[in-house]
């Protein structure tokens, strides 16, 4: 058997500390080789000898000047300080903890409501982009006049209008088959009639405008925009010997609120 | 005696339903134009539409005997009724064929069907409308419309003629009638939501007081008290009506 483990061995043994196989193992050492008694002989006198010693005390000298470094070292960390340290300290916590928090709820929700209000935006968009190719198409719908009364009727009702809905809608002012749509599509741009672009449009129109009632209507509309460049196109209007009475007269009246 | 008139009656029951000419085209979908002066539109349920006339025998002219009825458009009619019906796949075209006197042709149409009606000539007569579910468009410049249970929707414009719409409960919009010269009578069933739009600029404008409207402020322009915006029973479908020369009367159903 090993030296080193041998020893670690019997001195489990001294103690009594070993198992019932390792004891016998150890004695039948013991029997069996001289060294390995002696070694035992010298470890039990060993720790014999360190269970028989008194504990060390320390040097009275030591003692005292190690009780007064304390004190001053206990006092040093926590007396004045101490206290006040570990309450700001706390204080500091938890404002720290509270600002984090808060801090990040908000940037949190900061984001959140920033992405919320794209997400918003984008749905509204889209909302928007499709209510707008759902009144395009419906302007277009070659087999219904109503499904066309309907798109302009959307349109009628927009918030905005953007140039590709205003070129679609004079279109339909101009050019649909059907009096009813034309009017429908009048009545929505009538809507914007401040802005240039419709007021360009609606001008435009009673130069093309064949439709005996929706010219009527056109006229109408254009006075009380107090349009007073049209003077000229009403003349022409009323000078027309195709001209609808209706329409003359309509655009005889233009003339006196207008001029 | 009573045996004789009911035999009689059978037999001028039997004879007039085979003198009743009648062309039918099978068709429940699409749209039927109609560029004829006098006409009456009825629906039913079926699937097909009928032609029909009713005009009444021995009117006609005996010099014209064994002779047809030509126009400028090379049409020709091919129904025996005076009009030409022509299928062009989604569309079918109905045209007369005599200039002053339109022939008065009864038709029935499925529900299916866009019933669109369109004249120009002042020798024309009453389109009538009955009992009908279809989309209706009327483009006429003499005719009267007369339109009696239709549920719309509804875009009919007159310029001398009149209109008379009498809508059942169940409207569909929008609804929109035009006439310059001539009044615009609809009727309309109390409960109906819609938006209502009335104008006239030499007319005026009655309405049941069965009709609370509330009025409506629309834009920055300045609406005269002849031009009507509003709602009733909350709004709904689109409801224009709007006759320049003529009156506007809105009756309770």
């Amino acid at each position: 058997m090993e030296k080193e483990k041998l020893e670690s061995l019997l001195i489990d043994y001294i103690d009594g500390k070993l198992s019932e196989a390792d004891r016998a193992l150890v004695e039948q050492e013991l029997a069996k080789s001289e060294e390995a008694y002696s070694m035992y002989e010298q470890l039990r006198e060993v720790i014999q000898a360190m269970k028989k010693s008194l504990p060390i005390e320390p040097g009275i000298s030591l003692k005292r000047d190690f009780d007064k470094f304390l004190k001053a070292e206990l006092e040093s960390i926590q007396k004045p300080k101490g206290k006040v340290v570990s309450f700001q300290s706390y204080a500091y916590r938890i404002a720290a903890g509270v600002a984090f928090v808060i801090l990040s709820v908000s940037i949190g929700y900061q984001v959140n409501k920033n992405y919320r209000q794209e997400q918003e935006l984008a749905r509204l968009k889209s909302e928007m982009d499709a209510t707008k190719q759902m009144m395009m198409a419906m302007l277009d719908n070659q087999q219904s006049a109503s499904q066309r009364m309907v798109g302009a009727t959307v349109a009628f009702k927009m918030e905005k209008m953007d140039d590709e809905i205003v070129t679609a809608l004079a279109k339909s002012m101009n050019e649909d088959p059907n009096t009813n749509v034309r009017l429908a599509a009048m009545e929505a741009l009538s809507k914007f009639y401040q802005e240039p672009g419709v007021q360009k449009v609606l001008i435009h129109s009673l130069s093309v405008q064949k439709d005996p009632v929706v010219q009527i209507a056109l006229i109408q509309l254009l006075v009380q925009m107090k349009e007073k460049s049209v003077v000229n196109e009403l003349e022409k209007i009323a000078d027309d010997p195709v001209t609808l009475k209706a329409v003359k007269d309509e655009a005889y009246n233009g003339i006196l609120k207008l001029s | 005696m009573k045996k004789l008139v009911l035999v009689m009656g059978i037999v001028a029951v039997a004879l007039s339903a085979t003198f009743a000419q009648e062309f039918k085209v099978a068709k429940s979908t699409g749209r039927l134009e109609l560029n004829i002066g006098r006409v009456t539109v009825e629906g039913y349920n079926g699937n097909e539409i009928v032609f029909s006339s009713k005009d009444h025998r021995g009117k006609e002219d005996e010099r014209a005997n064994g002779l047809r009825a030509i126009n400028s458009l090379g049409l020709e009619d091919n129904t025996g009724l005076g009009i030409n019906v022509a299928d062009k796949g989604n569309v079918i075209e109905v045209n007369q064929l005599k200039k002053m006197n339109s022939p008065d042709v009864r038709i029935m149409v499925p529900k299916g069907v866009i019933v669109s009606f369109s004249f120009e000539s002042q020798y024309g007569g009453t389109a009538a409308f009955k009992n009908m579910e279809n989309e209706i468009e009327v483009s006429a410049n003499y005719n009267s419309i007369e339109l009696e249970n239709v549920t719309g929707p509804l875009t009919v414009k007159t310029v001398y003629g009149h209109v008379e719409a009498d809508l059942s409960q169940n409207v569909k919009g929008p609804v929109s009638i035009v006439s310059v010269y001539g009044y615009a009578d609809v009727t309309l069933p109390v409960a109906t939501k819609a938006n209502l739009k009335m104008s006239t600029s030499y007319g005026e404008i009655f309405v049941a007081p069965e009709f609370k409207i509330e009025i409506e402020k629309t834009g920055s322009m300045v609406r005269y008290s002849d031009k009507i915006s509003g709602t009733i029973n909350g709004g709904g479908l689109n409801l224009d009506i709007r006759c320049d020369y003529g009156k506007v009367y809105l009756r309770k159903k």
